[in-house]
């Protein structure tokens, strides 16, 4: 091809601009409709916060009798089900929650009305209001909110020193602890100022928490602090 | 501008090397025959993939079960290894199993020679870059391919590997666009892990080599070099060698996935090791920026070193910089072999030694510019070799 004129190529320069932009935007309409073949459930032409129609719903169950956690430190494991939507063409699809009841050998805060602070306080988020707000029962989501594997309560300080890596608490908090097998985080559910506080290890936060209310002899479990993956 | 970037295309395009193919002069260094290894190995994963599929249920429920019965009922030979029968099911698991692992050790054994050699210089940047990514999209495969098995490793690889981009949110900026979310609940087809993910699972698994098998096969189509240029004797070999260990050391089947029980320690296939040690280490949300960071330092390379030498002392900064990842990729993964982390005192230890060693490469490399620069001027030709220590 021979060199064409300075001028031909400003037109031709031009011409490939004024055909670009279309392509351009014939791509960024393809963005949406493949966002919604990849995952069902997000609305039209909403590329921005596409996940905020995945709130998962849990169902009510008792997790344990007041007999069970009489004693300080008495623990009781147990499953919470929570439904999820999953991108299949079933729709939703249950989903297990493992959490912890733990009797705490004093009252810790749960939450408070005041100023609305406390474990607790993700509660008001799904438009609901704690009626125990101060306890010695509290009831954590097992799955750990570093990177959500399931962590242990293990009832033995020196358990955790020993297989967790090697952390040794100190004295006043050489108690039940929780410990996670992934990556060695280490909790202290017992924290008056801030129950499940990370003790050692990568994790950012405490674990999630369980709202509940007592009726009768039993613990029920309604709602748990939404986040993370089940 | 475009014209410029096609140009630098076109020429690098014409020396591209996916798999060493111009370097046949150098065949009788087992350096070189790296390439040819790796599409060999890659050529019996996917065969023995293949079949592999004929008898796998990609389902949470079967998916375990159907491995077992793979690996213990199909194709039973009238042969016994230590009292377990050995079946075709088997040997194609392993096949595909080694042959996997084969394929990832060569592609990082190949990656350290381009590296210390060198030869992501031009015109070599291209063809670098090809086998990095190559490398990242191999160990995407290989974790995609070990969820199929639905054990316990498996499962919670899966689920940590996938709770890491969630982090993403956090960050300034991008980050309430929840585009970090969404990668993570792309993958798993839901905010858990389930049937929707093993379902995804499975078709990237199959898909990325799919894929790339029919562009490489266009290149090769292309350019008519040869596909495996090696002569037969170590092909027959390494085959040998894959069936031997197939039957000696059968693949895995671990224990069924618990969603409820995280087993401990947890551990993963033997090239993400070192991974899961770092992330032990960092806050959550270096331990999805800090092998992103990696990966494009890998990425770019050939355009930070403007080192002349191609030698590794030629270029002291560069080859530091890479001994350092050597170490630690062998390190980290001894540590969680032997689930050892002290997280009050390492990542502190490990912080200090990485700056100490990356500050001592960079002064080497000042020294030897400057040795260099006095000899030209006082019009002595540079040594023949740099000094071994600096
Ligand atoms: C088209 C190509 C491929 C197909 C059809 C395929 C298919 C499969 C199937 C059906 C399984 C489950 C069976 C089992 O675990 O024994 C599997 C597992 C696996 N695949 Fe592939 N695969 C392919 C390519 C690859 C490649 C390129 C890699 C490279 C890293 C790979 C790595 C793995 C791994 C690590 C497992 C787990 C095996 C084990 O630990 O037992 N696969 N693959
Ligand atoms: S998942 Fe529990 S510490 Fe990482």
């Amino acid at each position: 091809m021979s060199t064409p004129s300075p001028e031909l190529m400003q037109r031709r320069k031009f011409l490939k601009l004024v055909t670009t932009l279309p392509a351009l935007a014939a791509a960024a309409a393809l963005v949406s409709p493949l966002l919604r073949f990849l995952k069902p459930n997000v609305e039209k032409f909403k590329i921005y916060a596409p996940t905020v129609q995945d709130a998962a719903r849990g169902e009510v169950i008792a997790v344990a009798t007041l007999k069970e956690v009489a004693n300080p430190w008495d623990y009781k494991y147990f499953v919470f089900t929570q439904k999820y939507p999953q991108y299949t063409p079933e729709g939703f699809k249950a989903a297990n929650v493992p959490g912890v009841v733990i009797k705490l050998p004093y009252k810790i805060a749960l939450f408070d009305p005041a100023t609305g602070q406390g474990p607790l306080r993700w509660v008001r988020d799904i438009g609901k209001t704690p009626k125990v707000t101060e306890s010695d029962l509290i009831i954590f989501s097992r799955i750990c909110p570093h990177l959500g594997c399931i962590y242990n309560f293990v009832p033995n300080f020196k358990e955790v020193t020993a297989g967790y890596g090697g952390y040794l608490p100190p004295p006043p908090r050489q108690h039940a602890l929780m410990a996670c097998p992934c990556h060695l985080s280490i909790y202290d559910p017992a924290d008056p100022q801030v129950p499940g506080r990370v003790l050692s290890g990568p994790a950012p936060r405490p674990p999630r928490t369980f709202l509940y209310e007592i009726q009768g002899e039993n613990i029920i479990a309604t709602d748990v602090e939404p986040g993370g993956i089940a | 501008m475009l014209e410029r970037v096609r140009d630098w295309l076109q020429e690098r395009r014409q020396k591209l090397d996916l798999f060493d193919e111009t370097l046949v002069a150098r065949q009788d260094n087992p350096l070189y025959l790296m390439g040819p290894m790796l599409y060999y190995f890659w050529l019996v994963t996917v065969v023995t993939g293949v079949i592999l599929m004929l008898w796998y249920e990609p389902t949470t429920t079967g998916a375990y079960t159907s491995i077992e019965r793979i690996q213990n009922d199909i194709g039973r030979l009238a042969l016994t290894f230590l009292g377990r029968p050995v079946t075709l099911g088997g040997l194609t698991r392993g096949l595909h199993k080694y042959g996997a692992d084969a394929l990832i050790t060569i592609t990082f054994l190949r990656i350290y020679r381009m590296y210390f050699l060198a030869e992501y210089k031009k015109p070599g940047e291209l063809s670098w870059m090809l086998a990095f990514l190559g490398l990242i999209l191999g160990m995407v495969s290989g974790i995609t391919g070990y969820l199929l098995i639905w054990n316990q490793r498996a499962f919670w690889a899966a689920k940590v590997v996938l709770t890491v981009p969630v982090y993403f949110d956090e960050l300034p900026l991008i980050g309430p666009l929840k585009f970090g979310s969404m990668i993570a609940f792309l993958f798993l087809g839901g905010p858990a892990v389930g049937q929707a993910t093993i379902t995804r699972f499975y078709a990237l698994h199959f898909g990325i080599s799919l894929v790339l098998l029919i562009l490489v096969e266009v290149f090769f189509q292309r350019t008519r070099r040869k596909r495996i240029n090696m002569s037969l004797f170590p092909l027959a070999l390494f085959m040998v060698m894959l069936v031997v260990i197939s039957i000696i050391l059968p693949a895995e089947s671990g224990r069924r996935a618990d969603p409820t029980k995280t087993p401990l320690p947890i551990l993963s296939d033997w090239y993400f090791l070192a991974l899961y040690q770092y992330v032990k280490y960092t806050p959550p949300l270096w331990a999805g920026l800090g092998p992103g960071l990696l990966i494009g330092f890998g990425l770019i390379v050939p355009f930070l070193d403007r080192s002349k030498g191609r030698r590794p002392l030629e270029r002291p900064f560069f080859t530091v910089v890479g001994a350092l990842a050597v170490i630690y990729f062998l390190a980290f993964t001894a540590l969680i072999l032997f689930n050892i982390a002290v997280i009050e005192r390492d990542p502190f230890l490990i912080m200090n030694i990485t700056l100490v060693v990356l500050a001592l490469g960079l002064f080497w490399e000042l020294q030897y510019r400057r040795r260099r620069r006095q000899a030209a001027a006082a019009g002595i030709s540079p040594p023949a070799r740099a000094p071994a220590h600096g």
